[in-house]
């Protein structure tokens, strides 16, 4: 056995992207490293009979069983096996001294796709030839819708035709030439080949060139018929590695192997009995996806919702409720909103058929709420100045805003200091578009206290959007019936380059205030949640939160 | 909201200066109003009236004028153009509804003009006549004469674009106040405000030339009359103004008459405001009159002689408010200096003067324009103040006071049913409130009754019913769903009303939960298995009754009390198939609802419908 040579060549071989430079030179300690590594191995050691997984068997058994060289491809289709795994064991194999591996370049001839339409049907000045066969020329132009139609093309046609001087150009016709007419009904050598190529070789086996010679076909008419007509195929070479046992190996692997089971399933018996011992455990692909399955969720707009809820917990506020269904005089005449506002017209508002009437609220406040419509009472103001219709205020509605609960809320406890919020339903006669829905979520929250002010609403609403992931917020003056001054808060959306009115806020009026005994400063605002929504999931439709799509709920990641 | 296109030209020539649009809609943001969007405007000439039509500049070619109606197929010619801010109109602005009085305070904000603007209003001859009929009908009147500049096709149609508005945002959509508008010179003073009966004479309503009609026939024929007819039908009589020779200014609130209308080149205006609205009526009037004297425009007040009293209109003193600088610092937060309190104020087109009154009171007099019909109290005031310091100069703070969280129970028990749910494979939906009765109940095998909620004005039938259950909105889901992989567990959590007589309101709310799966080996097993899982986590047990109900499968259906909890019932059972079909289901289902708190009114325990 000689043990330089396969070993330099395992060497060089295989290690050539992680080789350090020592070892690629003929330095003299190169060559001493391998002496010494093949010192190494030939020592025998009866101990150490090689234990082999039943796959590896399977490939020095199929080794065993020839004598003439087999190519690590053709071991991998044959045996099925994994190619990675295959080229490992050869590699161990190698390293032992049980076989040589030899690295050999093929050149494989690959056909192109128009190789395949030329060769069934013939080539193009074949094809043409054919065509004028009959009346022994075209005019240029029929010939080239002709060949259009064909997938040929004329320059082609024209280049080879009279090359082999088959073809003439004469004016405006092509002509067939004497050798042409002769060449109708003989295939030329170049032909030939390709016919007996295609012959030989079924369209799914692969055609190396040192096969050839086999069919009597010569690889060098091939490789310059390629030259000249690059178009029907190309030459790829191809690495190869030939794998044949040493005389040493043969007798080792002829011993007595050892087969370690290998098994997928680690079972509760193997681990009992201590089977474990005895078997391999097959390596997996770690890196390879698994099924992709979802947990099970609150919906993506809850989320949103009990994100609010937290954000102002957090802020130290009291959460408090109020039924959807509400009296105009909660909703509007204690907000003093003018009777004939346009907000209330039915346009704007669900009104009730059942129920139909509200009880009103008890008698003082009723009065005091009366008279600061009509002349303002005691707040300082002059009042709408109009006459307040008690019957108007017991009309039934589905809550406009939040703001309802909010100023219940104050007539039950309108003592400073409290933070109060609610987050809740609130209902618009809209018709259905991508940007509305007759129903949505308000949160709405007052602040009444001795130190509340214009800059502490502010600072209130900032810190909301903040915890609610937007940091970017602007606010601009606006208008509502029951604040003075009014605030409308915008939000930025980045990739729009816009900003999106969120809400609505400000300080109560006086007028709604004083009629319930209140007498420090109140802050309060309304904001939207779908449209919150909307920005946080990157909707564009807001009918997109009520579809319930079971996929799509699920596929909104907790993180978002 | 209506909205209002304002040509820049026009507004840039108004201030006097050539402001970019940027500068100019952050501007009029700043002033608190509700800018839209900014446009392009082509502007054409029609070959006919000389007219300037205007059209988007990304639209075709003009090829019909809005004015004299002239037509040509090939386009007009384009004669220039102009960018336009479209505005939502503030209800509570009206002087900010067109391009004057919005020219008026941006001359403020910008720093170009200070302090309150002054109209020259002084008495004039006109007198109007009201006959005490009317007191019943329409008692309101007042009028004022304006000498302008001869109008043309734009400031016309700028001139009833505003009346509309006016017509809209302060009148009520006429019913509070009307505003007529009518060429002077048509007209031989003095006016008379009078009744007549409806079907007592005629004269020729505006946009039907030719045609004399009674007043009754322009309520059921003319298209105005039949748009307000509601504002007349039910009277008497119809109020009427005449002329001394008896021509026919108007019937307000419907209609002018042909023959006194504005038209191109009046130059002295008439107008008149009606209504039953006294504070209206002059706000109308107020408004409209210092808009057209931003251009140019001489104002001579009129004298309104009724049976026991005569008066001036219009009357445009400027009124006065006393304000605090300690309540403008205390509500803004900010420490406010004199200078910044006394400038902000004249920046918004108000005058300020310290108040004498009290030595070393914090009070100020603040002048404000009779237009301002918005401030009602020393707060409105201090808005403006706010606009003129600049919003975006308020710091931004939190107020200091600690106060101590609190949940609702309900909540935080909506909470606890989310985690078990999700804990035993339940995916949340959430679903409508608001549906057809045909879902409510017709699709469940349910007979309406009459314990629900009904909506009187809804715009589609599926706003009729607010949900009384949660059963529709599991089922139209599993239908949605119903071509994806089975099993599906689904629950939500919301609130449900009913009908109670005894409240304020009318009505209960309740807060529910609802779950269903729906499968191939689905059964009334699997969701008992559930609903006890759920109450044991919740620390109860339950006692289960059977009983028969139209949308469950008869011997397949419980109901559940849960002694010594809040839960209210709950009822379970396996899906009838016909329900399974009316929703387009294919596999058996099991669905549960509980009901678990009431929220109003609080703490009672109420039977189940």
């Amino acid at each position: 056995m000689s043990f330089v040579s396969p070993l330099s060549s395992t060497v060089l071989k295989f290690s050539k992207k992680n080789t350090p430079k020592y070892l690629n030179s003929s330095h003299f300690s190169y060559k001493l490293f391998l002496l010494f590594s093949i010192n190494q191995i030939i020592q025998p050691r009866d101990n150490m009979l090689p234990a082999f997984t039943e796959n590896q068997w399977k490939i020095f058994k199929l080794l065993l069983a020839t004598d003439k060289t087999m190519s690590i491809r053709d071991i991998v289709a044959e045996l099925e096996l994994d190619q990675p795994l295959v080229a490992a064991t050869l590699t161990y194999g190698n390293e032992q001294g049980w076989l040589t591996i030899e690295e050999k370049e093929r050149e494989e001839l690959v056909l192109t796709d128009e190789a395949d339409e030329q060769i069934k049907n013939g080539l193009p000045e074949r094809q043409a030839l054919h065509r004028i066969a009959a009346d022994g020329k075209i005019k240029i132009r029929d010939l080239a819708n002709d060949l259009n139609s064909r997938g040929i093309k004329l320059n082609e046609v024209i280049k080879w035709g009279g090359l082999r001087d088959w073809l003439t150009k004469e004016s405006d016709e092509i002509k067939i030439t004497e050798t042409g007419k002769t060449a109708i009904d003989t295939q030329a050598d170049d032909e030939k080949t390709i016919h007996l190529i295609l012959q030989k070789f079924p369209t799914s086996h692969s055609i190396f060139l040192d096969e050839l010679p086999s069919f009597s076909i010569n690889p060098q008419t091939v490789k310059t018929l390629l030259k000249n007509r690059p178009n029907l195929a190309k030459l790829k070479p191809r690495t190869f590695r030939f794998v044949s046992l040493t005389p040493n190996g043969r007798t080792i692997l002829k011993g007595d192997i050892k087969i370690i089971r290998e098994k997928n399933q680690l079972t509760s018996e193997d681990i009992l009995s201590g089977n474990w011992h005895n078997i391999q455990l097959r390596r997996y692909d770690v890196t390879l996806e698994a099924e992709m399955i979802h947990t099970c969720k609150i919906h993506p707009l809850q989320r949103i919702l009990q994100q609010t809820r937290r954000a102002f917990l957090e802020m130290g506020f009291s959460e408090m409720v109020s039924p959807q269904v509400e009296s105009a005089f909660w909703d509007f005449d204690a907000l003093f909103q003018p009777q004939d506002h346009p907000a209330r017209d039915m346009q704007d508002t669900f009104y009730l058929n059942r129920p139909n009437r509200a009880k009103l609220p008890e008698e003082k406040t009723l009065e005091r709420v009366k008279l600061t419509h009509e002349n303002g009472w005691q707040t300082g103001s002059k009042g709408w100045g109009y006459n307040w219709d008690s019957e108007r205020a017991r009309q039934m509605v589905l809550r406009t805003h939040t703001t309802a609960t909010s100023i219940r809320s104050l007539c039950q406890n309108p003592h400073p200091p409290r933070k109060v919020f609610c987050v809740g339903k609130v209902f618009r006669n809209e018709a259905i578009s991508y940007k509305h829905l007759p129903e949505f979520h308000q949160v709405d929250g007052i602040i009444i206290d001795e130190g509340a002010n214009l800059a502490t609403l502010l600072g209130t609403l900032k810190e909301f959007y903040s915890k609610m992931g937007f940091d970017k917020i602007k606010f601009k003056p606006s208008f509502f019936p029951y604040t003075e001054p009014s605030i409308e808060v915008y939000v930025y959306m980045s990739w729009k380059n816009q900003w999106l009115e969120l809400g609505g806020s400000g300080i109560f009026r006086p007028e709604v205030t004083v009629p319930f005994g209140c007498h420090v400063p109140v802050l309060a605002w309304g904001l939207g949640l779908e449209r919150l929504a909307m920005l946080r999931f990157g909707l564009t439709d807001i009918r997109d939160l009520y579809w319930n799509d079971l996929d799509k709920i699920k596929e909104i990641a907790l993180c978002r | 909201m209506p909205v209002v296109t304002i040509s820049v030209k026009l507004l840039n020539n108004l201030l006097i200066n050539e402001y970019p649009m940027k500068t100019l809609t952050e501007s009029l943001e700043q002033l608190g109003c509700d800018v839209e969007d900014t446009v392009e405007i082509a502007l054409y000439r029609c070959p006919a009236c000389d007219a300037l039509n205007d059209k988007l500049a990304q639209e075709d070619a003009v090829k019909r004028c809005t004015f004299c109606g002239c037509e040509d197929e090939y386009g007009f010619e384009k004669h220039s153009s102009d960018s336009a801010i479209r505005i939502d109109l503030l209800a509570n602005r009206p002087d900010l509804f067109n391009v004057s009085g919005l020219a008026r305070a941006l001359r403020g904000y910008l720093n170009l003009e200070q302090g309150l603007p002054s109209f020259d209003c002084l008495p004039g001859n006109l007198e109007v006549h009201v006959d005490p009929s009317t007191s019943s009908i329409r008692p309101y009147i007042v009028c004022a004469e304006i000498n302008i500049p001869p109008l043309d096709h734009s400031t016309l149609r700028e001139l009833m674009k505003l009346q509309e508005n006016l017509h809209w945002g302060i009148g009520r959509d006429r019913k509070l106040a009307s505003i007529g508008i009518y060429d002077l010179d048509s007209l031989k003073p003095p006016i008379y405000y009078k009744t007549v009966d409806p079907t007592g004479f005629k004269f020729h309503p505006l946009g039907i030339p030719d045609v004399e009609m009674t007043p009754k026939e322009i309520l059921e024929n003319h298209p105005k009359g039949k748009a307000y007819s509601h504002l007349l039908e039910k009277l008497p009589r119809y109020p009427l103004l005449v002329d001394s020779t008896g021509k026919t200014l108007s019937m307000p609130p419907i209609i002018n008459s042909e023959e006194t209308k504005c038209k191109i080149n009046t130059s002295r205006l008439f107008i008149d405001v009606t209504g039953i609205g006294e504070q209206a009526v002059n706000d109308a009037l107020n408004v409209l009159c210092c808009a057209i004297a931003e251009f140019d425009g001489k104002i001579h007040s009129v004298k309104i002689i009724t049976p026991d009293n005569s008066f001036y209109r219009p009357d445009l003193t400027p009124k006065s408010i006393d304000v605090s600088i300690e309540s403008a610092r205390r509500l803004l937060g900010i420490p406010l200096t004199t200078k910044e309190f006394m400038n902000s104020i004249l920046k918004m087109r108000l005058n300020v003067q310290a108040c004498d009154k009290i030595q070393g009171s914090d009070l100020y007099s603040v002048e404000y324009p009779v237009f301002r019909s918005d401030i009602r109290h020393e707060v409105d005031v201090i808005e403006d103040i706010l606009i003129g310091y600049g919003l975006d100069r308020i710091p931004m703070k939190l107020v200091p006071t600690m106060t101590v969280a609190s949940e609702r129970p309900e909540e935080k028990l909506n909470n606890t049913l989310r985690s078990i749910m999700t804990g035993l494979g339940y995916t949340e939906i959430m679903s409508l409130n608001l549906n057809s009765e045909e879902n409510t109940f017709t699709r469940l095998r349910l007979t309406p009754g009459e314990n629900f909620v009904l909506v009187e004005n809804p715009k589609t039938l599926l706003q009729r019913v607010l949900r009384c259950h949660l059963m529709s909105g599991i089922m139209e889901t599993l239908e949605k769903n119903r071509k994806k992989i089975v099993p599906q567990r689904i629950f939500e959590i919301g609130p449900v009303t009913v009908i109670n007589p005894d409240t304020e309101i009318g009505v209960s709310e309740f807060r529910h939960l609802s779950f269903a799966v729906i499968g191939p080996e689905t059964g009334y097993a699997e969701g008992r298995s559930i609903l006890d899982s759920i109450l044991f986590e919740l620390g109860y047990k339950g006692k289960y009754r059977s009983i028969e109900h139209p949308t469950f499968i008869e011997g397949r259906c419980a109901e559940v009390t849960v002694p010594g909890s809040d839960i209210l019932w709950a009822q379970l059972g396996e899906i009838h198939p016909q329900v399974l079909t009316n929703f387009n289901l294919a596999y058996p289902m099991v669905f549960c609802e509980l009901r678990f708190a009431c929220v109003y009114p609080t703490r009672e325990v109420i039977g189940h419908n």
